[in-house]
């Protein structure tokens, strides 16, 4: 409609309702896709999870949680978060410490935070909040970021890494990199520096490889050659293979899939649940995902580059480039072109830490839409 | 100015920003071709490859044993060998949190002993992943209270009931029903029979044998199982077929007789009938109990298998023993035949022989002799230097051709398993054996059934039948039916003879040694009781050969170690005139064929009449 003040103002009274849903969800085509993937993805883990309801209550609580918190974030002016964003950097600082110190003693690694109600891995929040804390930090001044601003946060960036590797968890700690890098590399960080970084790598690797312990190495070994370990890792890859190519065109039917209602697709609820969407759904529910998935990036990008300032413009972005890098690391992993990572598929796969710190994020990008009516 | 290097900026980060977000786009893409290839190639290319693939996951056959057959007695339907039911605990390690301390909390509370556990833990590498493995099998009932009382401690951990097999009258039909064992790994891998993990199959006798036919037909059920092999719902049975009984031609109460009669000591007894084949008595002592091996009685292996008693040697179908004596009346026939002798030939025994009057003495059993000596004589009296001078005027090749149609030397076929074929010597035989030339004093050894003939007692049993039958020979058997299929006599050997009044003549002689009063076995004669044709024998393991000694004196040294005694041998048949049992018994240093082995036939001759007669 028309975009002057007094138009607007005289419309308010007579479509309340209307115009307030639209005013909370600021974006509805983006939400509305985000809730059509929520309530695909809840029907997928009553399926993944062996129709198991208290898994899917949960899932539903850490959903409204992460749904309203998305729809509060969203009202809010997104400068005057763009510093307590800088400082949430230190909060992952420390939760990274603390695992490394005082681990949860009911796992075997050292990543969980355990809150009596629930634990939860900082390694999940961080790599998607590690992005938008350095692009906060990048753009504070409203100017092509310094060289000094790159190599903090490139620093900042390496030591969570690095930390993450301490878990260990070499996988998470090369996502981790990844999206802390993306802002850096998003606000024209020079090609020539990257360029001249991976062939030092590419000459390097040879000596670091041969200096790390033969502990290391098998680490190394397995996450990149998954055959090295044939009754672990490959075997769960060859299930999900499996499972993804008897599901065929229009897949066996909603729970109807024997590879995933008889156990063998590995973590099917979680990191696998793609598996599970294709044997059941086949080629047609992937495609109808990814449409889903589709409409979601390109309503992040479309608010991104229509953002009036340059942090909402990295930070959504950010996200977005995010989003789908996990959505095209999970598939690919489950689909078996690439090493096994700890990757959920967002905002289908169990895990509520993923599941919130994903709606949190959008709420981020809301936000950034200031004005409802692009 | 301040504002428009400002929107100046804000626009060269927006195009920076758009081409940065390009590079990525552009790296993120060709991952998304990736991917999407990879999708389509499983889908669409590979999509058959991978719905067999998820069929063969979740559907499994899971084969269905029928329960092994029976094994019982034809006669009086008596069940020798059946299946009891018995009680094993087994565990699934997989799917077992703390397995060392289950196990070790089973066996603290139901009392498991320690090498039960040893050979356990031996076993779970060797078992496919997702199985049941057994713990402890034949669990008392006892021990089952106590496991169902702190069931929900382990719940992991199961009582299977399964089939063992039991033999009713342990030892005393061991050496013909034999014992179960273990599936091997090469018996595994063989064939058409499904054999699971855990099946047990006969190792030696009748169980071994009839296999085929007491394992039945193994069916299977198609089930849906999940990713633990635990079973989902079942999709498709086949019922096995139902396995086949074995009913043998034995007679208990003349086996147990017979088992008693030896009294433990090394030995054989077979009696079968002549006009049939059927088998009605095969001990062979000492005997062990078959249920060690089903693993239905407890029991020392160890102290069995290191026994020097051999008690797990079949002696009656593989022992191997000199004929002596008893192969006398066979060579008298040949003598016979080939017209060397009628019965009219008369000798003077002096208690040696020798060749032309010179050379190496052959002796005979008594010092000084039976005096002037006929066929008939010869036979009753057993006299070695008859036969001696009959055999010294034949050839080796001539008893080979003869004795070869009374089954000498070869395999009477029997349905047991490590039957033995007994040596008819020849001259070819002797060359590839030792690489001698065959010598006159080996065919003069060979008169009185000694030197390198050697017999088994069942193969003794079906020459003795051809005398019996006169000129017919029945391949032993003995396995009277299957469930209700009787098995047809199968003739074995056919003997013709240029005189059959021959036949009779030595029947004759053969009951004189019993009737007679200078017969050998004349102790055993009674007037009552059935008539019986018979013939003694006393092998010699040492044989005699130092000169200056009398054979008494000569004997008395060997004597002194029990192993170097001579065997106790009879064989016989009757009733006569017509006969329906032959029976020979083999008692390994016996020493005496009158004394020992012939009181043991006759009275399975006798029984075997009362017996037949309340039948009718």
């Amino acid at each position: 409609m028309s975009k002057r003040p007094l138009d607007y103002n005289l419309n308010r009274p007579f479509s309340t309702s209307r115009f307030s849903l639209s005013r909370i969800f600021k974006d509805t085509i983006l939400v509305c896709s985000v809730l059509v993937v929520l309530i695909f993805g809840i029907f997928m883990l009553y399926s993944a999870s062996g129709q198991s309801e208290s898994m899917v209550l949960k899932q539903l609580v850490y959903m409204g949680l992460g749904f309203i918190g998305m729809l509060a974030i969203a009202q809010i002016n997104p400068n005057s978060y763009q510093n307590v964003l800088i400082n949430l950097y230190w909060i992952g600082l420390i939760m990274l410490i603390y695992v490394l110190i005082i681990p949860d003693e009911r796992h075997v690694t050292k990543r969980w935070i355990d809150l009596g109600l629930f634990s939860f891995q900082p390694s999940e929040v961080i790599r998607l909040i590690l992005p938008l804390s350095i692009a906060a930090f990048l753009t504070r001044k409203e100017l092509k970021p310094k060289y000094s601003d790159w190599f903090i946060s490139l620093i900042a960036v390496l030591l969570l890494s690095f930390l993450i590797y301490q878990q260990p968890d070499l996988g998470t700690s090369l996502i981790v990199f990844t999206s802390g890098f993306l802002p850096i590399f998003l606000t024209g960080f020079p090609l020539f520096i990257i360029i001249f970084a991976l062939s030092l790598m590419g000459i390097l690797s040879p000596l670091i490889y041969a200096g790390l312990s033969s502990y290391q190495q098998q680490r190394i070994i397995t996450l990149f050659d998954p055959n090295a370990d044939p009754l672990g890792t490959g075997w769960n890859i060859a299930q999900s293979k499996t499972a993804i190519g008897s599901g065929g065109y229009f897949g066996k039917g909603y729970l109807e899939g024997t590879q995933s209602q008889l156990d063998f697709i590995p973590e099917s609820h979680s990191d696998f649940i793609f598996a599970v969407i294709a044997e059941e759904l086949g080629l047609l529910g992937m495609s109808l995902l990814f449409l889903a998935y589709a409409i979601i990036i390109y309503r992040i990008f479309f608010i991104a580059f229509r953002s009036e300032t340059i942090f909402g413009r990295l930070a959504s972005a950010s996200i977005g480039f995010i989003f789908l890098i996990f959505i095209l690391i999970n598939v690919s992993m489950v689909v078996g072109i690439i090493p096994v990572v700890g990757v959920p598929l967002p905002l289908v796969s169990q895990g509520g830490t993923s599941l919130a710190t994903h709606l949190l994020a959008f709420g981020f990008v809301l936000s950034v839409k200031r004005k409802s009516g692009w | 100015m301040f504002k428009i290097s400002d929107l100046q900026s804000q626009e060269a980060s927006l195009r920076g920003l758009k081409r940065r977000s390009k590079i990525v786009m552009a790296f993120l893409f060709v991952l998304s071709l990736a991917g999407t290839i990879q999708i389509l190639k499983l889908t669409v290319i590979q999509q058959e490859n991978y719905v067999t693939e998820s069929e063969k996951n979740r559907i499994i056959r899971v084969p269905v044993y029928p329960a092994r057959g029976l094994i019982g007695l034809s006669g009086d339907h008596s069940l020798l060998v059946e299946n009891i039911v018995s009680q094993k605990l087994t565990i699934n390690p997989i799917s077992t949190v703390n397995i060392d301390s289950t196990i070790k909390d089973i066996q603290k509370s139901i009392g498991i002993p320690e090498e039960v556990i040893h050979s356990f833990y031996d076993g779970i590498s060797s078992n496919p992943r997702n199985t049941n493995i057994t713990l402890m099998d034949n669990l008392s009932e006892e021990q089952v209270a106590k496991y169902l009382l702190h069931k929900e401690r382990w719940p992991s951990s199961d009582i299977d009931a399964y089939l063992k097999r039991y033999v009713i009258n342990g030892p005393l039909f061991s050496h013909v029903v034999g014992y179960t064992g273990a599936v091997t790994k090469q018996e595994r891998d063989d064939e058409e029979y499904n054999y699971s993990i855990n099946s047990r199959l006969g190792k030696t006798g009748i169980e071994k044998t009839y296999e085929n036919e007491l394992r039945g037909k193994v069916g299977y059920r198609t089930v849906e199982v999940d990713v633990h092999g635990k079973e989902v719902r079942e999709l498709e049975k086949v019922l096995p077929l139902k396995a086949k009984n074995i009913f043998l031609s034995l007679d208990k109460e003349l086996q147990e007789l017979a088992r008693r009669e030896l009294k433990g000591r090394r030995g054989a007894v077979v009696a079968l009938d002549p006009n049939s084949g059927l088998v009605k008595v095969l001990v062979s002592s000492p005997d062990y109990n078959p249920n060690i091996f089903n693993e239905t009685a407890k029991g020392n292996l160890i102290s069995l298998t290191s026994d020097t008693n051999a008690p797990f040697f079949n002696r009656a179908i593989s022992g191997n023993y000199p004929p002596a004596s008893t192969l006398k009346p066979f060579l008298g026939l040949l003598g016979l035949e080939n017209e060397i002798i009628n019965w009219n030939t008369k000798i003077q025994d002096e208690g040696f022989f020798q060749i032309q009057n010179e050379g190496r003495k052959y002796r005979g059993w008594k010092e000084e002799g039976h005096g002037v000596v006929d066929l008939n004589k010869a036979i009753v009296e057993s006299s070695d230097v008859y036969f001696y001078q009959l055999a010294s005027k034949t050839t080796v090749d001539q008893i080979n051709s003869f004795l070869k149609p009374f089954g000498f030397g070869q395999k009477t076929g029997i349905n047991l398993v490590g039957e033995e074929s007994g040596v008819l010597p020849s001259r070819n035989w002797k060359l590839g054996r030792t690489g001698e030339a065959w010598f006159v004093g080996d065919t003069i050894n060979l008169g009185i059934g000694q030197g390198y003939i050697s017999v088994t007692p069942l193969q003794l049993a079906v020459a003795v039948s051809v005398l019996a039958t006169k000129g017919k020979a029945y391949k032993p058997n003995i396995v009277e039916r299957i469930d209700d299929t009787f098995i047809e006599p199968e003739l074995l050997y056919q003997v013709k003879i240029k005189e059959k009044r021959n036949w009779k003549k030595l029947e004759e002689s053969m009951i004189s040694v019993i009737r007679s009063w200078n017969g050998t076995a004349h102790n055993i004669f009674n007037t009552e009781s059935a008539l019986i044709a018979g013939k003694t024998g006393t092998a010699q393991i040492k044989s005699l050969t130092e000169e200056n000694l009398t054979v008494q004196e000569e004997y008395k040294s060997i004597r002194q170690d029990v192993k170097k005694r001579d065997h106790a041998i009879f064989v016989g048949y009757g009733p006569i005139p017509s006969p329906n049992l032959t029976v020979v018994v083999v008692v390994e240093n016996g020493e005496s064929g009158s004394a020992v082995a012939a009181p043991i036939a006759k009275l399975i001759i006798d029984n075997y009449q009362i017996t037949k007669d309340s039948d009718v």
